[in-house]
């Protein structure tokens, strides 16, 4: 089987702070990482080739340091990876990131199974698996806790949080994995050995087949018009009497107000 | 022609799931002459317009196929594509659901337009929604838009806007044919309803939320047999997802469940904002911590600053 796996390159931590001047948001300084449910898709992707046989390639659309997550993505076992990067891939939303990937896993070419993370923990979308689906014309299953290989189709288990899912799909398929699916396995050191022989092949937008209307800014049509802190709303904060019994008897009393008791 | 926002109705194996009410109120508060329809996809049998017609859309687009009683995202996707490609709404909103969050980029995608995921706001400045969605873990807010494309489509976090039953409404019930969705697909082999929605925390009216400061088994005893006489449910912080006692299910926050009861009892809650984020919108909020300076009390309507487990116990002694 030949999966490809999609990862992206996050900021390190959430805690973005905002310039007390222009309000702009800070992230200077702030190295990536691996988009920590990406991590679950590789594992799930080692898994199914150790079960049927194939290989795992890595994908990921990003600046040149995305070769760094690419890099850590073979040294968990991943054979190969391709990295997408272009100017004209700035500035992308979630619709022209999807395009770009579908047509780069095309360009792949016999790809049975595209792996991706539930979501990406700095947007918080998860829209790209599905988007890649449809551009590649592919049945999907979002938020997989299980897969299993069956010949040409793939039986997945989805957690819709209240409701579990299991669906056949025919491959070739797109799925998204949630955390609950696996524990990533780490680096082993003769695997961080094996990364830096491993290929890792670079495309330009113009090595892909893409239409340029469909890139970047220009292919993205939503619009981040305004970022700020969210406002920090506070309540009453009444205090009730120091004595937990008087306490709870005045909490008692509000509650019967509130028509609660 | 009066252009529509659509409300995609979330269908559940047996309910339709509260957020497409709560976003049927929204849209109508925000509507300003655009007429409010819900897109309702549905097995024959399960006649689910009776329960969405007492939240008083406009319209209701009926689709009802025996295909839609256990239907693919591919069915589900292709479907609203077709409908979306005929009656071309000005928006189209889904509940931010797994389901929701699965089906609504496989329309986007196939409809050429944006998509914002998982919004906390949204209002119109002329024609144009301005869609207000947190990012970095609910650390930055953004405003965003799409300008050019149409439709305009969002999904909408469940639990942030509460729903509002109209007396009388009569909405106009519009029966809809779709072509069968060709194509690769998935077939759905099985669902099973993971939470039973009556002790669910996500609906329930009254919740007791159990923290670290609060987590012995004395205090989940104690809460467990307040909770029951007061026709509460118990929720927890991710730390106590870890006991036995407790699963995901009952997890509060940002990674967890958004509630919004009208009551909240939080003891031994610090208030992190993943756990913030998961309650702001219940309407009357308590809580109880030893540390004066805990976050947990700026959300707090009223507060007690003290020992968790003797509150529990003077409470449960109270309400024998
Ligand atoms: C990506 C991400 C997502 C997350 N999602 C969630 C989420 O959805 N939900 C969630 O809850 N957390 C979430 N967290 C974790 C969150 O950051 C906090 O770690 C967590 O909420 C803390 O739980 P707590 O308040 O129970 O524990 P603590 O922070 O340890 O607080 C315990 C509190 O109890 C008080 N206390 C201690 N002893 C007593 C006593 N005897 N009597 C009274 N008070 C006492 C202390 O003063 C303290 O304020 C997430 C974290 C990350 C990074
Ligand atoms: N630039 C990218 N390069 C590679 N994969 C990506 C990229 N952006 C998103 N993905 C994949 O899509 C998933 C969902 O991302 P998102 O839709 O941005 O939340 C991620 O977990 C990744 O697997």
């Amino acid at each position: 089987m030949k999966i490809v796996v999609c990862i992206k390159q996050v900021p390190e931590s959430n805690n973005v702070k905002f310039d007390p001047v222009t309000h702009n948001l800070m992230r200077g300084g702030m190295s990536g990482r691996i988009n920590p449910f990406d991590k679950n898709a590789i594992e799930a992707a080692l898994r199914l080739r150790d079960a049927v046989g194939g290989e795992v390639a890595l994908l990921s659309m990003g600046p040149d340091s995305t070769a760094e997550i690419l890099r850590d993505g073979l040294a968990m076992g991943a054979d190969s990876a391709y990295l997408l990067s272009s100017r004209a891939f700035a500035g992308a939303d979630t619709l022209s990131t999807g395009y770009v990937l579908a047509q780069a896993v095309r360009q792949i070419g016999n790809v049975d199974l595209t792996l991706l993370g539930r979501q990406a923990v700095d947007a918080d979308t998860g829209q790209v698996g599905p988007i890649m689906a449809v551009n590649l014309n592919q049945p999907q299953a979002t938020y997989a806790t299980q897969l299993t290989a069956n010949g040409n189709q793939l039986t997945v288990v989805r957690d819709l949080d209240s409701l579990t899912q299991t669906v056949e799909l025919p491959l070739p398929a797109v799925i998204t994995v949630r955390a609950e699916a696996n524990t990533p396995r780490y680096e082993t050191p003769l695997h961080i050995q094996q990364s830096f022989e491993k290929q890792v092949t670079i495309w330009r937008d113009t090595d892909l087949d893409l239409d340029p209307e469909k890139l970047g800014q220009k292919g993205s049509p939503t619009v981040v018009r305004k970022v700020y802190a969210p406002e920090a709303k506070t309540r009453a904060q009444t205090a009730l009497p120091s004595e937990p019994a008087a306490a709870v008897d005045q909490l008692l009393v509000i509650m019967q107000q509130h028509g609660l008791i | 022609m009066t252009e529509a926002i659509w409300i995609v109705a979330e269908r559940e194996p047996a309910r339709i799931n509260p957020v497409t009410f709560q976003l049927i109120t929204k849209a109508k508060a925000i509507a300003k002459g655009k007429k409010v329809v819900v897109v309702l996809l549905e097995a024959p049998d399960q006649q689910f317009e009776q329960a969405i017609s007492e939240y008083g859309p406009d319209e209701i687009l009926l689709g009802q196929n025996v295909a839609y009683a256990q239907a693919s995202d591919e069915v589900m996707a292709g479907a609203l594509t077709t409908l979306a490609r005929e009656y071309q709404p000005n928006a189209v909103l889904f509940g931010a659901t797994p389901l929701g969050r699965s089906i609504a980029p496989r329309v986007q995608a196939a409809l050429q337009t944006g998509l914002t995921a998982d919004c906390l706001d949204f209002f119109y400045e002329d024609d144009l929604l301005v869609q207000v969605k947190p990012s970095y873990g609910d650390n930055v807010m953004c405003e965003i838009t799409c300008p050019d494309r149409r439709p305009q489509m969002a999904s909408v976090r469940p639990n942030t806007f509460a729903a509002e039953k109209v007396a009388g409404a009569m909405p106009a019930i519009t029966p809809v044919e779709v072509a069968q969705t060709t194509g690769p697909q998935g077939r759905v082999v099985d669902e099973t309803v993971r939470v039973s929605h009556a002790t669910g925390i996500a609906s329930a009216n009254k919740v007791l939320a159990l923290g670290r400061g609060a987590a012995t088994p004395a205090d989940i005893a104690n809460a467990r047999e307040i909770a029951s006489r007061l026709g509460a449910s118990v929720g927890v912080s991710r730390p106590l997802t870890d006991l036995p006692d407790f699963t995901v299910e009952q997890q509060i926050g940002q990674s967890g469940t958004t509630i919004a009861p009208d009551f909240l009892l939080n003891l031994g809650v610090s208030g992190a904002t993943q756990f913030i984020v998961g309650m702001t919108q219940a309407k009357l909020v308590v809580s109880v911590n030893r540390d004066a300076q805990a976050p947990i009390f700026a959300q707090s309507d009223y507060t007690f600053t003290g020992d968790a487990a003797a509150f529990i116990t003077a409470l449960k002694q109270r309400m024998n």
